[in-house]
């Protein structure tokens, strides 16, 4: 396990490397003059030469780059032309409210694709049906889900909020964590932590319902396969209730190949986030993203993409371990 | 179903059921008649707009934000223009757009399989790197990256979403070179002292093309929706384009009091992504059954 921990942390590294590079390749082509959105469109040339050569965009290229990986090192990403921030300090303002949104999300997928997933895999006939149902919900968008959840749960009903983290008449703790659901349950204030969850509901359905889908889909092929093999059929002959051989025997074989697509959704999930952040006014890291493009900021917009993309590396690089924590087959590869 | 069914992919990927089809079983006719409702299909959606009572971006201000009624089946925008037909010259740009990246995703990806698996060594090495470095990203991140970087225009997103969409192809097709090169066709082709070009083209690229053609028909649905949605984010063609996701933006204001506004378009994608889903699944089966009876 400890090599696998080591070689797997190496091509994190790697990719984490490669990423920068990526980022670094699009602000070298970027058709836009950086220096002088900066200084203004008024300035004179004089002084978008003068901030061009502080900003070492006249360097050679091979030097920028050097540059540029120092300033990554240090947690330097550049200010924001619009805010005019630091990007890192904007990114941590708006982190833990993209980070409550998809982990929320996160779970809930996990646990509808787990349960779909079963009902699937145990549907024997209904199957032909829950296929046509499971590519057509494949074939929504997240913002007309989103709409339409609005609609019945905000407009109709009128039951679920349907913008923003919280309501207007809250004061929102400031700190420990960022994340409302947490810092609400340590400041011992249950009234906004209910408030907060039921902001959370919606967006987080939203996210979640392609994700849990495509790992529904995934879990039951993979049920199919070992339902086949003989160790369930022994357990079947032995006269196991079709659920025990199922939750018991079946799943935890078969659950790699879901949980891999799990780590995979995210990647769908942190780009859904830019969509699903827009409909509900959730202030995170996805809105500041959308107002960003109107800017063409496109320090913020690197800066964003570096996170959500080490974010994205980090929770692979997990779920790897994780599954080979969970089955030993796949330590020895 | 194959036996093996490979699971993962890009985020956006989230198909399962890609079937290990095995090289050079399909006859190539067989592969190209899978095709035909494709076509079929491209032709309705490319003279739809024929049907369209009214243009594109005509503005009738007068007639803003009308209830859906026989003069305006999907009812009117906010400055008037006629919904439905917005939404048919909004189909046939998505459709299209989501064909183009296939094809230029396949072209690139392709070429990038075809050299890896062709030279192997160090070439090999080099390039599936690459491609495993753009597979280990989440794909819609960097298309949002490479667009903005570039500036929001319809172009550009078909080259972003190609960009980020290439590397599956890459691997399928270096995997399927490779493991026909192996095969007894190959080696007699290298001993007749066919050259090395002659010999990919014509000996082990065919082979890959059922494989390419499944994951191809399969991406369409995807590639929809990813389209729609970085148009919704303000990613796609400007204003006054009609475009499905931008329309659906534009329209979130009126959610309320003209829900028809946002909800159509919207929806429209729905139909679309199922019919491409529907068909996907059909060529998948199709083909699947081909190869493994």
């Amino acid at each position: 396990m400890g090599a696998l921990v080591l070689r797997r942390f190496g091509a994190l590294l790697a990719v984490l490397f490669g990423l920068a590079c990526i980022v670094f390749v699009l602000q070298t082509v970027i058709p836009s003059d950086p220096a002088r959105a900066m200084v203004g469109a008024n300035a004179s040339q004089e002084a978008v030469e003068a901030k061009k050569a502080e900003l070492g965009y006249d360097d050679p290229l091979p030097q920028q780059f050097t540059q540029y990986l120092q300033r990554l090192a240090q947690g330097d990403l550049q200010s924001s032309l619009r805010t005019r921030n630091e990007v890192t300090a904007d990114l941590r303002e708006f982190a833990p409210a993209t980070f409550e949104l998809a982990f929320s999300a996160f779970v809930l997928a996990v646990a509808m694709g787990l349960g779909l997933g079963l009902l699937l895999a145990g549907g024997g006939r209904a199957g032909r049906i829950i296929r046509i149902f499971l590519i057509g919900g494949a074939s929504v968008p997240a913002f007309l889900t989103g709409l339409l959840l609005i609609l019945v749960f905000y407009s109709w009903l009128g039951i679920l909020p349907a913008s923003g983290r919280v309501g207007d008449n809250f004061i929102v703790p400031d700190g420990p964590t960022n994340l409302l659901v947490v810092d609400s349950i340590i400041g011992g204030t249950p009234d906004l932590t209910l408030d907060a969850l039921k902001h959370l509901i919606l967006p987080a359905l939203t996210l979640a319902l392609l994700p849990a889908l495509a790992i529904a889909r995934t879990l039951s092929t993979s049920l199919t396969q070992v339902e086949r093999e003989d160790y369930v059929r022994t357990a079947r002959s032995k006269g196991l209730t079709e659920r025990t051989v199922l939750l018991k025997h079946a799943l935890r074989n078969a659950s790699g190949p879901a949980l891999t697509m799990s780590g995979l959704q995210v990647g769908l999930m942190l780009g859904g986030v830019v969509v699903v952040e827009r409909i509900f006014a959730w202030p995170g890291i996805g809105l500041y993203i959308d107002q960003s493009i109107a800017y063409s900021d496109f320090p913020a917009i690197t800066g964003a993409t570096l996170l959500l993309g080490t974010a994205y590396v980090l929770v692979n690089f997990f779920v790897d371990l994780t599954q080979a924590w969970a089955d030993p087959r796949i330590r020895t590869v | 179903m194959s036996a093996i069914t490979r699971v993962g992919g890009p985020a956006s990927r989230m198909w399962r059921g890609r079937p290990a089809l095995s090289p050079g079983a399909l006859k190539g006719e067989t592969v190209w008649h899978a095709l035909i409702p494709v076509a079929i299909l491209s032709l309705v959606i490319l003279i739809a707009p024929v049907l369209a009572p009214y243009g594109g971006t005509d503005v009738n201000p007068v007639g803003a934000l009308q209830s859906p009624s026989p003069d305006a089946w999907f009812g009117t925008d906010e400055i008037g223009r006629d919904v439905f037909s917005r939404i048919l010259i909004g189909i046939r740009t998505s459709w299209f757009a989501a064909l183009g990246v296939i094809l230029l995703g396949t072209i690139i990806g392709g070429l990038i399989g075809a050299i890896a698996g062709a030279f192997g060594g160090k070439v090999d090495m080099v390039l599936m790197r690459i491609t495993d470095l753009f597979l280990s990203l989440p794909a819609p991140v960097l298309a949002i990256a490479v667009i903005a970087a570039m500036g929001p225009s319809l172009r550009n997103t078909l080259i972003a979403l190609s960009i980020v969409w290439w590397p599956w192809y890459a691997r399928i097709v270096r995997g399927e070179v490779r493991a026909l090169a192996a095969r007894p066709h190959a080696e007699a082709a290298q001993l007749a002292g066919v050259s090395r070009t002659r010999l990919v083209l014509k000996h082990l690229l065919p082979g890959a093309a059922a494989p390419v053609i499944v994951t191809m028909s399969l991406d369409v649905g995807n590639l929809i929706l990813a389209l729609a949605g970085l148009s919704f984010i303000g990613l796609g063609a400007p204003p006054p384009a009609p475009e499905l996701g931008a329309m659906s933006a534009r329209g979130l204001q009126y959610l309320f009091g003209h829900p028809w506004v946002p909800i159509a378009p919207a929806a429209a994608v729905a139909l679309l992504a199922l019919a491409a889903n529907l068909l996907g699944d059909a060529i998948n089966r199709r083909l699947d059954q081909r190869t493994t009876r």
